[in-house]
This record gives C-alpha cells, sequence and structure tokens, in this order.
C-alpha cells in the first residue's frame, strides 16, 4: 500500500502509457483517488500497433486489440471517456478537464487538483491544412481512423499512400496485400531512410516493387482534391504529374499533443521535457510515452522516443519516480535501449538503439535468410542495430548498447 | 508463475524478449520459445509482468 487517502493522481491519456501508469498505482495499491482522463477518442486503451497490421487486412476484430485490464481495479478510480486535460494551472496543481468537443474552448470543465500528474498524451497524425477531411484522404493514428479506412477498402480501390516512414510503408504492405492496387510516395529517394538508412531503405524498396506496389520518389504532393464523397482523389507532385486514387493514406508523421500544457511553466519545445527519471521542472509532474523527452543516460542525450515498448517501461518507471519522491528517495534515470519493430510483407524489421547522429555504419548479413543486418555507429560506439528476420542478433544488440551505455555514461547521470 | 503463449496470435515481434531476453527468446523463424525454468529472481519477475501487459497482440498468459 502506498499513498495516502487524501491524496489525487491525474493520468492524462488513455492508451498504452496512461492504462500501464494505471495498472502500476493499482499494483501498488495506491490507497488514494485516481482520475483517469483518456481523451478524445472514446475508446478504452488498444495496441495501437495493431492498426496498421493485423487490424487493417481483417484479421483481428477491435474487441480482440483491447489492452487487458482487471475487471475490477482495487483502486479508487474515476475514469473520465470523451474528456480531455485542457490546462495546467501555472500557479497551482491542478487541471483543467473539459469535454472533448470543448477542448481549447475554456467553456465550462472541472478544475481537478492533484498532488501528482502524469502526462501520457501522445502524439496525434501530422495533417496539413488543406489535406484534412476530404473524402477519400485518411490519416492513420486511431482505431476510428482504421475503421474509416476499412469501410473503404471494399472494391479495392487504387490507394496512394503519401509518405513511406514506418507507418506509410506498413499501410503500402497490408492495403497490398487485401488485394488493392497501391502507389507508395515518399519526398526522399527511398522508404523510412531515415530512420533505417540507405541499405534497408533499398531492401525495403525492393520488396515493394516484388510484391507489386508502384513507387513515385522522391516527389512531393502539392495538391488534393476530391470529386464528391465517393469520387476519386485526385492529387498533384511537384513535377507538374497528376494521379487519381480512391484511397489516399497520409502516412506524414505525427505530432506530440502537448500543447493543452501550454502556459503551464513546462518546457515544451519538443514533447514535454524531464530529467532522466521522467520528472519535468515541476516534480510532481511525469511523463511517459511518446510525449515524454528525457535525458537518456545510456546516449548520454535527449530523446523522445514514438514506439510501443518504450511507452509501457516509461509509464512504470515514471509510477517508481514519484513513489520514490514520496518515500523521499532520489528516483534512478531512466536508462534504456529504444526497441521497435514493423511488418512489412511477413517480413519483420526490428531496431534497436538511437541511430541519430550516427558517424559510420557497417552491413553484415545475419537471420536465417541472410537479410542485411546493419551497425550504427557514433564515434567508434555502437549506437543502434537493425535487421530483417532476426531477432536474435537484433536483441544481442541490444544487450550490448545497454552495458556499453551504462559503463560509458553512467547510470545516474 | 505460469506462463502460456497464444500461438495463433503471436506474431514473433520480439517485444517480450526485449523486457525479459532470460525468458524469452524469438527465433530466426519468428517463432517464440519460453524458457522452461523460470528463474526465481523478482526482477525477472517484474519483467514478465511487464512483457505480458506489453504484448502488442495480447498473446501471453501469466498465472501467478
Ligand atoms: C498505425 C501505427 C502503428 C504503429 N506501429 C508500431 C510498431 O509496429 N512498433 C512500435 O514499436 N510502435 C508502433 N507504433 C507507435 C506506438 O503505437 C506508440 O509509441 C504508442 O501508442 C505510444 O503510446 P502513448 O500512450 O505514449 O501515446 P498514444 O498512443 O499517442 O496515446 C495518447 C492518448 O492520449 C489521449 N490524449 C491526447 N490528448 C489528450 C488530452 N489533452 N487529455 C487527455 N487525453 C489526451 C489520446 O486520445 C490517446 O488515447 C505505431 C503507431 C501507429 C499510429
Ligand atoms: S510480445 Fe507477444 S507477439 Fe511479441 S513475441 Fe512476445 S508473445 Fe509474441
Amino acid at each position: 500500500m502506498v499513498g495516502n487517502t487524501s491524496q489525487t493522481i491525474v493520468v492524462a491519456g488513455g492508451s498504452l502509457a496512461g492504462h500501464t501508469v494505471v495498472a502500476e498505482l493499482d499494483r501498488h495499491g495506491f490507497t488514494g483517488d485516481v482520475v483517469w482522463v483518456r481523451g478524445p477518442e472514446g475508446t478504452a486503451p488498444y495496441s495501437r500497433p495493431a492498426l496498421s497490421k493485423e487490424l487493417i487486412r481483417g484479421r483481428v476484430t477491435d474487441e480482440a486489440i483491447r489492452l487487458p485490464a482487471p475487471r475490477e481495479y482495487g483502486l479508487r478510480l474515476r475514469i473520465m471517456d470523451l474528456a480531455v486535460c485542457a490546462r495546467l494551472d501555472p500557479d497551482a496543481d491542478r487541471v483543467l478537464v473539459t469535454p472533448a468537443a470543448e477542448a481549447g474552448r475554456e467553456t465550462g470543465g472541472e478544475w481537478i487538483p492533484f498532488d501528482a500528474l502524469f502526462v501520457c498524451t501522445g502524439m496525434r497524425a501530422r495533417l496539413p491544412k488543406g489535406f484534412a477531411g476530404l473524402p477519400g484522404v485518411h490519416c492513420l493514428r486511431t482505431l476510428a481512423d482504421a475503421g474509416r479506412i476499412r469501410e473503404r477498402l471494399a472494391g479495392r480501390p487504387r490507394a496512394v499512400v503519401v509518405g513511406a516512414g514506418l507507418v506509410g510503408s506498413e499501410m503500402a504492405a497490408s492495403l497490398r496485400s487485401c488485394g488493392l492496387p497501391v502507389e507508395l510516395v515518399d519526398q526522399g529517394r527511398l522508404p523510412m531512410e531515415p530512420v533505417f538508412g540507405a541499405e534497408l531503405g533499398r531492401f525495403s524498396l525492393e520488396r515493394h516493387h516484388a510484391h507489386g506496389v508502384t513507387t513515385r520518389m522522391p516527389a512531393t504532393v502539392t495538391g488534393l482534391s476530391a470529386a464528391g464523397p465517393e469520387g476519386p482523389v485526385s492529387l498533384t507532385f511537384d513535377d507538374g504529374q497528376e494521379t487519381t486514387a480512391g484511397l489516399v493514406i497520409l502516412g506524414l508523421g505525427a505530432v506530440t499533443a502537448c500543447d493543452w500544457l501550454d502556459g503551464g511553466g513546462l518546457d515544451l519545445s519538443d514533447g514535454l521535457a524531464c530529467d532522466a527519471a521522467l520528472r519535468t521542472a515541476r516534480p510532481n509532474v511525469l511523463a511517459a510515452g511518446d510525449v515524454a523527452n528525457w535525458r537518456n543516460p545510456v546516449f548520454g542525450e535527449r530523446m523522445r522516443v514514438e514506439h510501443w515498448s518504450n511507452a509501457s517501461a516509461q509509464a512504470r518507471h515514471a509510477v517508481g519516480s514519484w513513489l520514490a519522491g514520496q518515500e523521499g528517495r532520489e528516483p534512478p534515470a531512466f536508462a534504456d535501449v529504444p526497441y521497435f519493430w514493423s511488418d512489412q510483407y511477413g517480413l519483420k524489421y526490428q531496431m534497436v538503439g538511437h541511430a541519430r547522429g550516427h558517424d559510420e555504419v557497417r552491413v553484415e548479413e545475419a537471420g536465417g535468410e541472410g537479410y542485411p543486418f546493419v551497425t550504427y555507429l557514433k564515434d567508434g560506439r555502437i549506437v543502434a542495430a537493425a535487421g530483417v528476420n532476426a531477432p536474435r542478433a537484433v536483441m544481442r544488440m541490444k544487450a550490448r548498447i545497454q552495458s556499453e551505455g551504462t559503463t560509458t555514461q553512467g547510470v545516474h547521470a | 508463475m505460469k506462463l502460456t503463449v497464444d500461438r495463433t496470435l503471436c506474431d514473433g515481434n520480439g517485444v517480450c524478449m526485449g523486457i525479459a531476453p532470460d525468458v524469452f527468446d524469438v527465433d530466426d523463424d519468428l517463432v517464440l520459445h519460453i524458457a522452461d525454468e523460470i528463474p526465481g529472481d523478482p526482477v525477472v519477475h517484474a519483467q514478465i509482468r511487464q512483457a505480458v501487459t506489453s504484448c502488442p497482440v495480447l498473446a501471453l498468459t501469466l498465472e501467478e
């Protein structure tokens, strides 16, 4: 049992990070009140990675991807769905919670005082103005987005996927396996090149072509227009060319959802800035997941990680940091080697570490099929590794980066 | 601690292996192997719980 019955914890965000914070408070037997503001989606937490994989391909139902929750929490828990945290008081420990549709307008709502606030509001899809709201044009961040895309799949329309990052590349592969003709467009030369570099980018391009996906790279979309609700979407490109599609997926990345903290006295320059233990400049405000920018001692750098495993690990850690503070202990740093995977055409791309700023790349072969296996070095030290269908080799690198990073940087950095 | 995996769901994404490498091992055919003997170490038990709740396809079940 931890905490005391007069304390209130507010958890902002109803996805993996928020869900894990609540589960951790439950596991520790927190005796105060927990107010869980789950955000605008109006759904119980679910597996976001499944959206562009199993769910789009119709392999699983919406219910099958709900995150496991106890039938009953031992907590004094108030769940607020279709509600958002709209403001943090700069002078007092309280947040304004409003109905989702009212967000930003600041009429009504309820100020909730807190002893701790966990910010787990993640990210939302990046949607350039003028691209949003057109019929047949969709981004993919939420279950609702996935539902809208699935409604368009009957009749197998021609699909154009704009943006060949992780989500765009996965969507091209998933839509192709649903039988749609697919074109994949990116400003860069190769899919996922900013993530994996040229070697795996080229490998991925070959895979798309082998499966019949056409690519247009480098190309920039300069215009989008729709001919009515059911009609095709026209796309124009920077070189003057045009094409039409029955379905356009915008995979243009995501932006952090922490604008609601503006004016709350916190550093929001890239997500929500935290110390190494995931506490912000207001020590009873902590962050976890896609939104959290912290100093990772394994790399001696600030970073923000937009991947699944990170959100659950940080959520646990943030709860631990707050509890340590309650007991007057100095919490440990969150020293972690990021990990993610991506599924495309039955292949598993996996990456560990933090490749930004690397100055050397080594390419070998690994795994059963001998696909390319890339290690990324900075100042002679391995900082990241990526492979295809080579989980053992990738995970060996994770352990190595973790232990070498921890020795060189020290965990209490 | 009894740990089971639903193989119809597991796609070998290695999230569990990243969290608890002493317990979970995904081979190059993307098949998950769970250690026969689960170490008694409480740190490993915490990792296992985290792995179970983090599995993105909800394939793991733990009976404590
Ligand atoms: C299509 C897709 C596929 C992906 N595939 C992979 C993958 O294969 N591997 C991988 O490692 N990662 C993948 N990811 C990334 C992974 O899903 C994220 O890292 C993870 O969801 C982050 O969890 P989070 O809880 O930090 O934030 P989010 O999942 O972004 O959740 C934030 C939550 O906060 C809510 N919210 C927003 N604003 C407010 C507010 N003001 N008040 C209250 N609540 C609010 C939102 O509605 C949402 O519920 C994928 C992401 C997408 C979109
Ligand atoms: S996390 Fe789940 S899906 Fe991934 S390898 Fe482990 S059991 Fe399988």
